[in-house]
């Protein structure tokens, strides 16, 4: 192997080989960061206009707002506001992505300045319509308005309301969910292979209780457009897991769920 | 080989992940680069010896001393000559040899010394061109042998994917790295092998030029003498 005047250098050059190889190794291991850094699970987090009311969870007691002191005055030319509604103890919305006491109460402060807000403005207008004789229609029309919305405010609360409501709770935590889902879709929809147009498309999606998909998503109504059909299948399957309520009994209800989707509705 | 978890990706579970055949062409390829590195530093030293021996000889050579003195001195060392002191040894052994035969023609003594300093340089050049070839032979190849490694790895990796629904990047890149740290070792194998026989190569050149050129001009001098 080797030429008998090489036999000098051999084993000064077996040692400088290995030292290359030494080096270029600890360069290796220098250079590079090897460690793998995983990065955080990131939250998926969806902004909605309407908090979903969640029906399972047994409301928190209501607080009492300190009563609100309307002084009842002569009015000269009494309008439709004559049944002054006192503001029943608010119901405090849960939220139902937030579980913590915490945001809790902030939201009870919240709704509680509200009231005194509306309140407030409930006595201005009386006030000024005391000093004005004739209130404008817009003044009536303002007032109106509060009052209804109190009204409302009210229908939602009451222990005895919110069992009677029990089913159309359902139903609306059922539409939320359906909501929530169409939207995570549409998030991973390629809008421009749909088109122009606002087409419409039947899906029928089974679905587990984790939110994956338990089988192919079939299409029972397409939208005509070959391309699109397969985009909004695409992104049903990019969008798992999808948000389904965590109550078995509203979840059966999304076992089979059948999805009307129209990609360019925003 | 496990693509699917992406655990820490320090060098040593690089390597170890890797398929067999995969670790088998980066064993192969580590100890040809090692050996590769070891002739590199062997034929450096001997090359640049070489032309160290050739300097000096030739200037001894031309300072114009008793050439029977200069004979007497290489063949006095107890070191075999190298170099151009081989050939010059062997060619005037041979003229020494044949004109103490007296009645060889000047051409038959001149024939004979000059057969003996070729086989001389003969030998001196195959000392030389010594291991050029197994480097031009890593410098061409490794980058190939690394290249099967890597291949052999990705389709591995990707074969991984064939049994998942969603096909994401994190389960192939793992195995990708490993693959590709196969070619690392061949081009880092092949590229010292390329850059050092090309140098290695034009070293011999040269001296063989100059032994050849020796060889020309000591028939000359040794014609002149006889």
């Amino acid at each position: 192997m080797l030429r008998t005047r090489e036999n000098p250098e051999a084993i000064k050059a077996a040692a400088l080989s290995l030292t290359v190889h030494l080096l270029l190794l600890g360069a290796l291991l220098v250079s590079f960061s090897w460690k793998n850094v995983h990065p955080l699970t990131v939250a998926d987090v969806e902004l909605w206009d309407s908090l979903p009311e969640s029906v399972q969870r047994p409301l928190p007691e209501p607080i009492k707002p300190p009563e609100p002191v309307v002084q009842e005055v002569p009015k000269p030319e009494p309008p439709k506001l004559e049944p002054l509604v006192e503001p029943e103890p608010q119901p405090v919305v849960d939220i139902a992505l937030e579980r913590k006491k915490q945001l809790l109460a902030e939201q009870k402060e919240k709704v509680l300045e509200q009231k005194r807000k509306q309140e407030e403005a409930l006595k201005e207008l009386q006030q000024e319509m005391l000093e004005d004789p004739a209130p404008t229609r817009s003044q009536n029309d303002a007032l109106k308005k509060l009052q209804q919305e109190t009204l409302s405010e009210d229908k939602s609360t009451g222990e005895q309301k919110i069992q009677a409501s029990r089913a159309a709770a359902n139903a609306s935590v059922i539409g939320e969910f359906t909501s929530k889902i169409k939207a995570k879709i549409r998030g991973h929809v390629n809008k421009t292979l749909c088109g122009e147009g606002n087409p419409e498309l039947k899906f029928e999606i089974g679905l587990m209780p984790t939110g994956e998909l338990s089988g192919n998503p079939k299409i029972v109504k397409s939208s005509g457009n070959v391309a699109c059909d397969d985009a909004v299948e695409r992104a049903i399957r990019a969008s798992e897991p999808l948000p389904v309520p965590a109550d078995a009994t509203v979840f059966s209800q999304f076992r089979n769920l059948k999805l009307t989707f129209r990609p360019n509705e925003s | 080989m496990n693509v699917a978890v992406a655990g820490d990706m320090s060098f040593y579970s690089l390597v170890a992940g890797a398929s067999l055949p995969v670790q088998l062409v980066m064993l192969i390829l580590v100890i040809v680069s090692l050996f590769s590195w070891w002739y590199i530093f062997i034929k450096v030293a001997t090359l640049k010896r070489a032309e160290r021996d050739a300097e000096e000889f030739e200037k001894t050579f031309w300072m114009g001393g008793d050439l029977n003195k200069l004979y007497e001195g290489i063949a006095s060392n107890h070191r075999k000559p190298q170099g151009m002191a081989s050939i010059f040894e062997a060619g005037f052994k041979e003229f020494v040899r044949h004109r103490q035969q007296a009645r060889m023609e000047i051409s038959d003594v001149m024939e004979g010394a000059r057969r003996a300093m070729r086989a001389a340089y003969n030998r001196e050049m195959d000392d030389l061109d010594a291991h050029l070839p197994f480097l031009a032979s890593v410098g061409s190849v490794s980058p190939y042998v690394g290249l099967f490694g890597t291949v052999w790895g990705i389709m591995n990796a990707f074969r991984g994917l064939s049994n998942v629904a969603q096909a994401t990047l994190t389960q192939v890149a793992p195995g990708i790295a490993e693959a590709l740290v196969a070619t690392a070792i061949g081009l880092f194998a092949a590229i010292p092998a390329v850059i050092a026989y090309n140098r290695f190569a034009s070293s011999v050149d040269r001296l063989s030029v100059r032994y050849e050129s020796f060889m020309e001009e000591f028939t000359n001098i040794l014609q002149r003498k006889s």
